[in-house]
């Protein structure tokens, strides 16, 4: 009896415990500008150091990736984003890693790598966007997050582990009951612990942007813009459309629609007028578009890479753009994509005359319309400006069959 | 909940019994010289030395064959896939569909069409293709490729096929291996399968 009732006691001190840990941060608005950095700052304690040391091994074999972009000016500029937003002392502690990954995400571990995914590169229309998500994966690690998350996780676990022990000795319904209870409490615990350090990063990523040059505001659009695009991508495969508002149980991060708003609500009210840089931003990333664009396509997800191409082309069509919609909807092929394809690719080849694989999508598609002689043309034209095509020779076999090289 | 985790190890446990008594049907042995039918298809190929046919099958038009295990050398066989079907099985039709080959695919656009199907399916993006060249393929006119990647694991792999579409049914092969000794190793045993295989 003694040890039933300690076992109950035992577990309501979990389940409090537990809830403790998902308590809510504070949302001020608007986002207050954070204190001067603290300086360089070295692990602590056993479990801090062992972190860095597993994070310095990731980094070591991350750094000799060859998903790794290394090119100097685009490695350069997104750093220099970073450095403006958060500053030039906090800056220097981050190594930033561009990886050819066509994925909206960036990260940034304990011992300062910050990872930035070509797919955010492509997405973000400006430098103020980009800033707003560097800040928040800055907050991140300011913030030690993935040290309070590694604690957390170890006392649920322990918790249960425990739990598990007594539960077995008293043996009763009740107490696997509660057991069950207490597991769902705790992993519910820990999950929205995740989403309030993600508020957190927030908070502290707009206080970055707010104490910048940049306009904070656009930190909001940066999730509206997702929304926009996941919803063309489930309209585009016939799916439901998604909810952004509602919180799962097992969600890492606080729901799009809401963070939207509150990202809004926290920006500075007088910093409306600041410049966005979306020239620069564009400047910089134009030689990297059309590969960036290649590796979205071949996700294979319509609806999304028709949308981040049609926002792309809000700024002003350019033939990367045209000839990246034209392989857009050639390669999915349904019947009516190919007249589609074949006039944007016309666009395409009108707009800059000496992009081959503009004029090889063009006559592809012409053929398949049945404008043989057109499509005889153009594949031509794509062997007199790349001759050495790895597929010359098969050009060449399909001008045959169709009459005539 | 720690009673139901019982129950799944104890059904675990039962499982692999199985499986170790030889139950579920296993990897094949594919024996030099002896005729066999490729995905129940009309693809049909005499290995001139002796092969293994692996349980996983890719998809339904497709059979996939090694030597050393197919991280080291695998060669698939597509028999025959059908216009408006994608070459490999889809994780999800809704969520990950794959690219599909059609009645209007050209021949010149089946390296594009592995391409885009293994970024799709492998979720990659570095891969290049590096030749495309008229050949022959199962007596056909068809067309010879070669590419190189680098896969999932981040281990830099290179890759031979040869295709051919006959009654608007796309036959392929292809053979991938990593790029450091293991392609080059067995290139010459998968060109000697690939002109082994015949259509009937």
């Amino acid at each position: 009896m003694i040890m039933r009732r300690a076992l109950i006691a035992f577990l309501g001190t979990a389940l409090l415990a537990s809830a403790a840990a998902g308590a809510p941060k504070q949302k001020t608005s608007p986002a207050p500008v954070p204190p001067p950095y603290a300086g360089h700052y070295q692990p602590q304690g056993i479990d801090e150091i062992g972190i860095w040391r597993e994070d310095d091994e990731r980094e070591r074999a991350l750094a000799n990736s060859s998903q790794v972009i290394r090119d100097e000016a685009l490695n350069g500029y997104v750093r220099s984003v970073l450095c403006k937003t958060v500053g030039e002392d906090r800056c220097s502690s981050v190594r930033i890693y561009i990886l050819r990954v066509p994925l909206f995400n960036a990260s940034m571990s304990p011992n300062g790598t910050m990872r930035v995914f070509s797919g955010l590169l492509l997405r973000t229309t400006s430098e103020a966007e980009l800033a707003a998500v560097l800040g928040h994966e800055f907050g991140h690690f300011e913030q030690r997050h993935t040290l309070a998350q590694f604690k957390a996780a170890r006392k649920g676990t322990d918790l249960l582990s425990w739990a598990a022990v007594f539960t077995a000795m008293a043996g009763t319904n009740q107490a696997y009951r509660n057991f069950d209870n207490l597991q769902i409490s705790v992993y519910g615990g820990l999950m929205r612990f995740g989403r309030d350090q993600e508020l957190e990063a927030d908070l502290l990523g707009l206080g970055y942007l707010n104490g910048s040059e940049l306009r904070p505001q656009a930190a909001s659009r940066v999730w509206r813009n997702l929304i926009l695009e996941v919803e063309a991508s489930a309209a585009a495969r016939g799916l439901k459309k998604p909810k952004f508002d509602n919180v799962s149980f097992f969600a890492s991060h606080p729901p799009e629609g809401e963070r939207a708003d509150y990202l809004y609500d926290l920006a500075a009210p007088d910093s409306e007028g600041r410049d966005e840089g979306a020239d620069r931003h564009a400047e910089v990333l134009k030689p990297w578009i059309a590969q960036f664009l290649n590796d979205q396509i071949a996700l294979n997800d319509f609806g999304a890479s028709e949308f981040l191409i049609n926002r792309l082309g809000e700024r002003g069509w350019t033939a990367d753009l045209w000839r990246a919609r034209g392989d857009l909807f050639r390669g999915r092929g349904h019947p009516r994509d190919h007249m589609n394809a074949a006039d944007f690719y016309g666009k395409a080849v009108s707009l800059d005359p000496t992009l081959a694989d503009a004029f090889r999508g063009l006559g592809l598609s012409l053929i398949k319309t049945g404008r043989v002689s057109e499509g005889k043309i153009a594949l031509q034209a794509y062997l007199r400006l790349s001759p050495n095509a790895p597929d010359a020779s098969m050009v060449n076999l399909t001008l045959s069959s169709i009459g005539g090289r | 909940m720690i009673k139901s985790v019982l129950r799944i190890a104890a059904l675990c446990i039962a499982a692999s019994a199985v499986i170790a008594s030889g139950g579920v049907s296993a990897n094949d042995y594919r024996e030099m010289g002896k005729s066999f039918e490729i995905a129940d298809s009309r693809m049909f190929v005499t290995p001139p030395r002796d092969w293994n046919q692996l349980s996983i099958k890719p998809g339904k038009f497709a059979e996939t064959w090694t030597l050393d295990g197919e991280h080291l050398n695998d060669v698939t066989f597509f028999g025959g896939v059908e216009p408006g079907k994608p070459l490999v099985r889809e994780l999800s039709k809704k969520h990950e569909p794959l690219p599909k080959f059609s009645e209007a695919t050209l021949l010149i656009e089946v390296p594009e069409l592995l391409q885009l199907t293994y970024q799709a399916y492998k979720k990659i993006s570095e891969f290049k293709v590096t030749t495309v060249n008229p050949g022959n393929f199962l007596g056909r006119e068809g067309v010879h490729f070669s590419y190189e990647y680098l896969d999932y694991d981040n281990l830099p792999r290179k890759g031979e096929a040869r295709a051919s579409i006959v009654d608007n049914r796309l036959y392929m092969i292809t053979f991938d291996a990593p790029r450091l000794h293991y392609f080059e190793r067995t290139l010459s045993d998968f060109r000697a399968l690939a002109d082994a295989t015949t259509l009937r």
